[in-house]
């Protein structure tokens, strides 16, 4: 996994974003899962899912 | 009354039939257990004696009158206090909703008490059902009942459940499971937990924590148990649109005993390479116990469960903060901090990402379905390692260290992802006395065939049959 690495300010915007309004401290509680998180996801990014439906129905059959 | 809380809920819903056995007696045994036990267990949140005793009542005058209401009459259960209960406070595990009292059941309540079933109470669980530790700060940490000496971790977030039962509180109950939180503390309490296929069963009613990954299913002390309750509650209802209208077949009557040419995909990648020695070890002699029984084990990979953890982090995150915002918002001192941390995660997820984990989840779903085209189960363990001691925040699998969370969710996650039925059952003892679970993984809508072979494996072997020393 590329480390990623992500600033208060970048936290700060995108809480505002999603409507809520944590404190610093409890945004640099966050940050090192967040950290994880992120590299995680970009993984997903590198996968050659092409033109895959996401899944947006649940009903299997 | 003694071992009557032992039996089966098929022997007692028999024995209250053919009135071997009073349904007020056996409330009464039931309850006197949890006044005498659940002071360490702490598997209930609320007890509702009373009502369950006046149930009882009932259920007794209707025998008398010769009145049988279903395959459940008279038996109690206990139910994750995540499912409406009309009436009686439906708390979530949480502080938020301590005084919450809805009026109306969850319809796959309303259907177990159609079948006669009594309800005994309301079960702890981790708060709003996320985490798999069965952690709770408001109403105290419910404790795995396999431990006498050290306290233990139930199992999440289903963990009252996985403890009530294990322990004889209750003879079934109700979880729900979005990452594993029916079979992980199954696995970890040495009790039986079925997942349904997603769809399968309502979710009407049902506290949510991630809408497109939460399941309902039965935990039981047996597959035959599970069979007769999840038919039970299972099948169509108008309030909960994912469900299926397929028809609910008969899993009792499923259960033959016979295995004879079943193909078993063992799971050994990702699934058997990550757990701990003495659970591999149980792993595979259940593999070849069933060899014996003339099943079919081949081995098979899911190379793209690998992916599952991230994805679903992302789905989970961005759909419980969905359902939390309004009270992250103004009560978010409220919420023990594990959970608050968690849910404040879903802040930082894109649409983007969202929708790039639904189409992982799409190609870890066409996998498992295609793993399952050439066999009639899967068979992986249901956790890397037994129940961990309360507060344990760090492991050791091998040569690798790894969180006690992740680990605790890493092998029941991918099938909450692609939504096939699984059922985990215990399948042997770790080398400090701790229950070890398997799970088996079946096509979409085959809860039958899982439960078959489930119930074959314990018609072979007592590991579901044995007693925890907190009991």
């Amino acid at each position: 996994m590329t480390p990623i690495v992500v600033t208060l300010d970048a936290m700060r915007c995108a809480m505002r974003v999603a409507g809520f309004a944590w404190s610093d401290a409890e945004l640099e509680v966050l940050r090192p899962g967040l950290e994880r998180a992120l590299a995680s996801l970009d993984e997903l990014e590198r996968l050659p899912l092409g033109d895959t439906e996401p899944t947006t129905q649940y009903r299997i059959l | 009354m003694g071992d009557v809380v032992w039996s089966s809920v098929v022997d007692l819903a028999r024995m209250i039939a053919t009135k071997e056995v009073s349904p007020v007696d056996v409330t009464r045994a039931f309850l006197e257990r949890v006044a005498a036990l659940d002071g360490t267990l702490k598997s209930f949140i609320t007890v509702s004696g009373e009502s369950a005793l006046d149930a009882a009542r009932a259920a007794e005058a209707d025998l008398v009158a010769g009145r049988v209401q279903g395959p459940l009459h008279g038996v109690p259960l206990g139910l994750k206090d995540l499912f409406n209960t009309a009436g009686v406070r439906t708390t979530g595990g949480s502080k938020i909703l301590a005084d919450s009292v809805p009026a109306e059941d969850a319809t796959v309540v309303r259907r177990l008490r159609a079948a006669g079933a009594i309800v005994l109470g309301k079960l702890n669980m981790h708060e709003f059902a996320y985490g798999p530790e069965g952690l709770n700060e408001h109403y105290g940490h419910a404790r795995n009942p396999w431990d006498a000496r050290q306290a233990r971790v139930a199992g999440g977030s289903s963990s009252g459940s996985g403890a009530a039962v294990a322990a004889a509180l209750v003879p079934f109950a109700l979880g729900s499971d979005t990452g594993g939180s029916i079979r992980i503390p199954a696995a970890l309490c040495g009790i039986t937990g079925m997942k349904p296929t997603y769809g399968r069963t309502s979710r009407a009613g049902v506290l949510p924590l991630a809408w497109s990954m939460d399941h309902v299913g039965p935990m039981t002390r047996s597959a035959a148990d599970s069979a007769l309750v999840l038919r039970a509650m299972a099948g169509y209802d108008p309030a909960d649109p994912t469900t299926s209208v397929l028809p609910v077949p008969d899993y009792t009557a499923a259960l033959t005993g016979d295995v004879k040419g079943l193909r078993i995909g063992l799971l050994r990648p990702f699934f058997m390479d990550g757990s701990a020695p003495d659970v591999t070890a149980a792993v595979e002699s259940a593999a070849r116990a069933l060899e014996g029984l003339g099943a079919i084990v081949d081995d098979v990979r899911l190379d793209s469960v690998r992916h599952v953890a991230a994805a679903s982090f992302a789905i989970v995150a961005s759909e419980a903060l969905a359902y939390h915002a309004e009270w992250m918002r103004t009560r978010s001192a409220d919420y023990q901090p594990d959970v608050r941390e968690r849910l404040k995660m879903g802040a930082f997820v894109t649409g983007v990402q969202y929708v790039r984990a639904q189409q992982v989840r799409a190609r870890v779903r066409a996998e498992v379905d295609e793993a399952l085209a050439r066999r009639d189960v899967l068979l992986a363990p249901t956790t890397p390692l037994p129940a961990p001691v309360l507060g344990q925040t760090e492991t050791r699998i091998g040569d690798a260290r790894t969180d006690v969370r992740s680990a605790l969710i890493r092998l029941t996650r991918p099938f909450n992802f692609s939504g096939h039925p699984a059922c985990s059952l215990p399948c042997g003892v770790s080398g400090e006395g701790l229950p070890i679970g398997m799970q088996f993984v079946g096509r979409p809508f085959d809860e039958a065939t899982v439960l078959r072979v489930a119930d074959a494996y314990q018609r072979l072997t007592d590991w579901h049959r044995r007693r925890p020393p907190l009991a």
